[in-house]
């Protein structure tokens, strides 16, 4: 019976081998699982012998069994417990190996150098036979070869138990020092003619074996337990990759086959029955593209590296389809490429928005400049209205007192040199207009910037008070002189002022307000500021406030603070932005001062 | 330097204009003042009859808040709003708070002076009006509390005996008091009690 359990565990083991050639440690379990089979079958001989001789040759035989069960153990706890000093390993397999030859050179065999006789004892009711005669003396090596093992084997167990694997020190270091005690106190007794009793020494090794046989089919079970743990992996993968509408595909370089999911295949237009290799792929792909996506999969290829790239795919029904494609080609040691891997997804639908969106911009930089313009004329028609109406006043008033019969005089001489002040102020307004208009360029020259403020301000003031937004000044006084072009300064403030009064749009009443300032600063340039009172700039827009289409404004376009940025660096100033800690948001640019009027 | 005359107050911003207007209509017979801003005018706004033309767009004040202000004052004139170019939801707030005309500034001068008279004659009218209720106020203003509750009771429409049972007094003394309102308020009957309440807007 324990042969056949032995013997059971010992083809699993093998088995187990033949399928992992690489599982060793089955292998010499096997191998010691074969050993204890063979030696209970000596030890049923012994019991059954029927003369003195018999009992001798199978207790000599028994010998090369135990040589199968004590080699193949020591290799198996190196192996599978990775501990024990290799000297006493291999001081284990020299001595047993030692007790064999003995076995056969010494003696009849290695435990008695004559069987005398043979008496008959009962075990378990079962007549049976021991063995009476001269104990081999050279038996001792066989003796110190099991202590060996066992402090081989305790050895290797507390290596195991401080490295924290307790239950494999437990179950195989443990057991084998158990087994292998009673296995030493049984021989020396029964050998020395101690005691008379069979040699049961099967069983010993049969919870030996046991106890190892648990501890790798544990091994199997955690095996088992993976694979499974890999197939709800894949599931939930595939979950996820078909939630994405992402299709797999792996080529295989070795046999020019492609794998694709069946996502990938509808991406690409490919039934689920098409066999694929990669030059039926790249003739979907557009002809345009089809250079760019040889290229980079033989850069892949090559470099052994990763891969990202978008392309077009030319569906045969005609329909041109978008599809980001990344992945990676794996290598062996090598360098040789064996596989592809990639992952493709239908960008179509992005594509055509970005492509939209780049026409929108294109159309709101058109709406954008012709809202300036009318920004710009809205000016014009209120500035212009103020000096006209007076003029017309003043005519009709003059009319009047003609009529009287008496005029005054003096009266209609102030009307008439008003009259003229103010057709001189309106020729000035549009004059002033005509030079906003009109992009020159850059024509730098001493400017008061005192001048260009009051002048954007009084553009802007008509704006300003429509939307109910109060417009104040502060410019310091004995400001140097800045130089630059008035036209392109006068157009940044604009945009500024225009950006402040956007900002405060929605905002409570009573705070509608900007503040233009203009003052020299630490660093000797005239800085001005433009700040409004409205709810600033959010941290995470104020980086980009200056990059070109950029805007945060429905109607925006995205163009007039790059625009500005553009200008005033190309006066070699700086144009920054920055949030105000008490609200709103602060737009400051500085220029430098003006070399004939630098303060000494 | 009131000359008996409605007074025409001009308020703009815009000095030229300001100067402009201003000769004009003197030139047409109107009593002028001018104001650079509504605060000014705000600040010395007397109680003479007259209107006011205001521009529009001020800074500070502009003319809808000015509007506001004059509707709170003791001397709610009349506005009459002048614009560069008028804008649609402006214009329709400012007729709300009962603009008596808006005007473009380089409108004909007839219907500005059509606006200012218009303006003036409204001025006057309600002049009249709270003159006339001033008048009832002061009138009305000589009864005892005892011969307000009185009068309350009758213009209610209740009879002696239940007025003299709520205010727990006797019919003779309800009846006493009644001809004590009637003296004072002098009026012949009780039609005309009531029209005179009414007129005063009291108990509403």
């Amino acid at each position: 019976m324990a042969a056949s359990a032995s013997l059971t565990m010992a083809a699993m083991n093998l088995l187990i081998w033949w399928k992992q050639r690489s599982a060793w440690a089955n292998l010499l379990f096997s191998l010691t699982a074969t050993g204890v089979a063979a030696f209970a079958y000596f030890e049923l001989s012994m019991m059954r012998a029927q003369t003195p001789a018999d009992f001798a040759a199978a207790l000599r035989w028994g010998h090369v069994a135990v040589w199968f069960i004590v080699v193949p153990l020591v290799g198996f706890l190196r192996l599978y417990l990775h501990a024990g000093r290799l000297w006493l390993a291999w001081a284990v397999c020299g001595t047993r190996t030692l007790a064999l030859l003995l076995n056969f050179l010494t003696g009849q065999n290695l435990n008695y150098l004559e069987v005398v006789r043979l008496v008959p004892v009962s075990l378990l009711g079962e007549p049976v036979f021991v063995a009476q005669g001269v104990p081999n003396p050279w038996q001792v090596v066989a003796h110190v070869n099991v202590l060996l093992l066992i402090a081989y084997c305790a050895d290797a167990t507390l290596t195991v138990w401080r490295r924290g694997e307790h239950r494999k020190a437990v179950m195989v270091g443990g057991s084998i020092i158990l087994f292998q005690s009673i296995a030493f106190v049984e021989t020396f007794l029964v050998f020395w003619g101690f005691v008379r009793v069979p040699i049961t020494l099967g069983l010993a090794f049969l919870g030996l074996v046991a106890a190892m046989a648990y501890e790798l089919s544990r091994e199997v079970l955690s095996a088992a337990q993976t694979a499974r743990e890999l197939r709800e992996n894949e599931a939930r993968m595939s979950l996820a990759v078909g939630a994405a509408n992402l299709g797999l595909w792996i080529q295989d370089f070795t046999r020019n086959e492609v794998w694709a999911s069946d996502t990938w295949r509808r991406l690409f237009g490919f039934a689920s029955s098409d066999s694929l290799t990669f030059e039926r792929v790249l003739l979907r792909v557009h002809p345009e593209d089809r250079e760019l996506v040889e290229r980079v999969m033989a850069e892949a290829k090559a470099g052994g590296g990763q891969y990202e790239m978008d392309f077009r795919l030319l569906l045969p029904n005609g329909d041109v389809r978008w599809i980001a494609s990344r992945g990676g080609v794996e290598c062996d040691a090598r360098g040789k490429a064996l596989t592809a891997r990639g992952v493709s997804r239908d960008i179509t639908a992005t594509k055509k928005s970005e492509q939209e969106s780049r026409l929108l911009r294109q159309e709101i930089a058109h709406a954008g400049r012709v809202s300036l313009m009318g920004q710009l004329a809205s000016a014009l028609a209120h500035e212009i209205s103020q000096p006209l109406g007076a003029i017309l006043r003043n005519a009709e008033a003059a009319d009047l007192f003609m009529q009287q019969a008496s005029p005054d005089l003096d009266e209609i001489r102030a009307i008439l040199a008003d009259i003229r002040a103010d057709d001189k102020r309106a020729g000035m307004v549009i004059d002033r207009m005509r030079a906003l208009l009109r992009r020159n360029e850059l024509d730098a020259r001493p400017l008061a910037v005192g001048e260009i403020v009051a002048d954007v301000v009084g553009l802007t003031q008509a704006d300003a008070l429509a939307r109910r937004v109060k417009l104040n000044t502060d410019i310091s006084e004995r400001l140097p002189q800045v130089r630059g072009d008035r036209v392109h300064l006068q157009q940044v403030l604009l945009n500024l002022i225009v950006n402040g009064m956007d900002a405060l749009e929605g905002s409570s009443r009573q705070d509608r307000q900007i503040d233009v300032t203009a003052r020299l600063n630490d660093t000797q340039m005239v800085e001005i500021s433009v700040s409004d009172t409205g709810h600033g700039i959010p941290i995470d827009v104020l980086p980009h406030v200056f990059d070109p289409f950029y805007t945060t404004k429905a109607t925006g376009m995205g163009i007039g603070l790059s625009m500005s940025r553009t200008i005033i660096e190309a006066h070699g100033g700086r144009i920054w932005a920055e949030n105000d800690p008490r609200g709103g948001a602060i737009f400051r640019f500085a220029l430098a001062v003006a070399e004939e009027t630098a303060p000494s | 330097m009131n000359e008996g005359g409605p007074i025409v107050r001009i308020v703009d911003d815009d000095a030229a204009f300001l100067v402009a207007i201003a000769r004009l209509l003197k030139a047409a017979g109107y009593l002028v003042r001018t104001y650079s801003s509504a605060a000014e005018l705000l600040a010395n706004l007397g109680d003479d009859a007259g209107c006011v033309v205001a521009d529009l767009r001020m800074p500070g004040m502009d003319g809808l808040d000015l509007q506001g202000e004059l509707l709170r004052e003791a001397n709610p004139m009349p506005v009459i709003f002048l614009t560069g170019e008028g804008d649609i939801p402006t214009t329709v707030k400012a007729m709300r708070q009962g603009a008596e005309d808006f005007l473009t500034k380089r409108g004909p001068k007839e219907d500005l002076f059509a606006a200012v008279d218009r303006a003036l004659a409204r001025d006057a009218r309600k002049r009249g009006e709270r003159a006339h209720l001033r008048l009832l106020h002061t009138r009305f203003d000589t009864l005892t509390p005892r011969e307000r509750d009185v009068l309350r009771h009758v213009v209610a429409g209740r009879l002696n005996k239940q007025i003299a049972a709520d205010l727990g007094i006797s019919e003779r003394m309800v009846k006493l008091h009644r001809t004590a309102i009637t003296t004072k308020l002098q009026v012949r009957s009780v039609a005309e009690l009531i029209r005179l309440v009414q007129a005063a807007g009291l108990f509403v």
